[in-house]
């Protein structure tokens, strides 16, 4: 059944209607939710402890990396447009191009942790570890606790690149595979609100 | 002709660059402030409606979504404007 109305690479499975699907599964909202209370729990935190140490907020960004924090934003955007790709690609049961770019998609994701064990030295060196202050014990828990995430959904973008290779997807059965984006996404999105917190404001 | 997933990556990233320069003109107050939270609200609302496919998915999830950047985004504002709210909320005494 077609849906004029709803571009081709929105495509719904057959078993689910053009509008009000839900993507991937019922069970990665519920992780997805679960994340987002968890964050939004630290984000508080993150502005109590401003609320109470407002000199030491204001001048800790000055301290840290932008480049690294810029850095991690763009592969993690970047990351995430593969994705996008992976699932157009699986729609058009092409699932040589869904593995190349979940392929690109972790790649790029693993410049993350690269980048953050460079950056974390060079703040060791210059004296910006967990007991320089309170700006940057609140920085250390919640950007390695979101380093922690992105682990776990690269380890979900291996399994599905590892199903993909195996001819497990196609364009009637891509839902794992969708889940696995969408958790990917969410720590994108978690990302977006970190990095502004930390590199930018004062 | 640029492509739809294309041009969300290109602004995504351009608005990733701006914030960037606005981290290195170290501004501060309310013009960076309003940014910042302007910038988490856009980008958020891109990454959910295009990447995430939510702008034609199913409207509760779709709204619990933009709820809780509306909600990171009103903290960043209270955060600035009236951080000690925050502050007497949370004394011990």
């Amino acid at each position: 059944m077609s849906h004029p109305d709803v571009p081709e690479t929105i495509r719904p499975l057959a078993d689910e209607p053009a509008h009000g699907r839900i993507p991937g599964n019922g069970g990665i909202w519920v992780g997805i939710f679960c994340i987002w209370v968890e964050f939004l729990m630290l984000f508080v935190v993150y502005f109590v402890a401003k609320a109470h140490n407002p000199e030491a907020f204001n001048s800790g960004p000055a301290k840290l990396v932008t480049l690294a924090g810029t850095s991690i934003t763009l592969l993690l955007l970047t990351s995430g447009y593969c994705m996008v790709k992976a699932i157009e690609a699986i729609r058009r049961d092409n699932q040589k191009a869904t593995l190349r770019w979940i392929i690109a998609a972790i790649i790029l994701g693993l410049g993350y942790p690269i980048i953050k064990y460079f950056e974390i030295r060079w703040n060791v060196a210059h004296g910006v570890d967990g007991e320089a202050g309170i700006f940057y014990t609140v920085y250390y828990y919640l950007t390695l606790n979101h380093l922690v995430h992105v682990s776990w959904a690269l380890l979900g973008l291996s399994w599905v690149g590892i199903r993909t290779s195996m001819g497990f997807y196609s364009s009637t059965n891509y839902r794992t595979l969708e889940a696995a984006a969408l958790f990917w996404h969410t720590t994108d999105v978690i990302w977006l609100v970190i990095f502004p917190f930390f590199y930018i404001l004062r | 002709m640029i492509k739809h997933a294309e041009k969300i990556w290109l602004t995504l990233i351009g608005l990733t660059l701006a914030g960037a320069w606005l981290a290195e003109t170290g501004h501060a107050g309310w013009p960076l402030t309003l940014t910042v939270a302007a910038l988490i609200g856009f980008k958020g609302m891109l990454i959910v409606d295009h990447y995430m496919e939510m702008r034609l998915a199913n409207r509760r999830i779709r709204r619990a979504l933009l709820i809780f950047i509306s909600l990171v985004m009103l903290l960043v504002i209270i955060g600035y404007g009236w951080g000690d709210i925050f502050r007497q909320m949370t004394l011990l005494n």
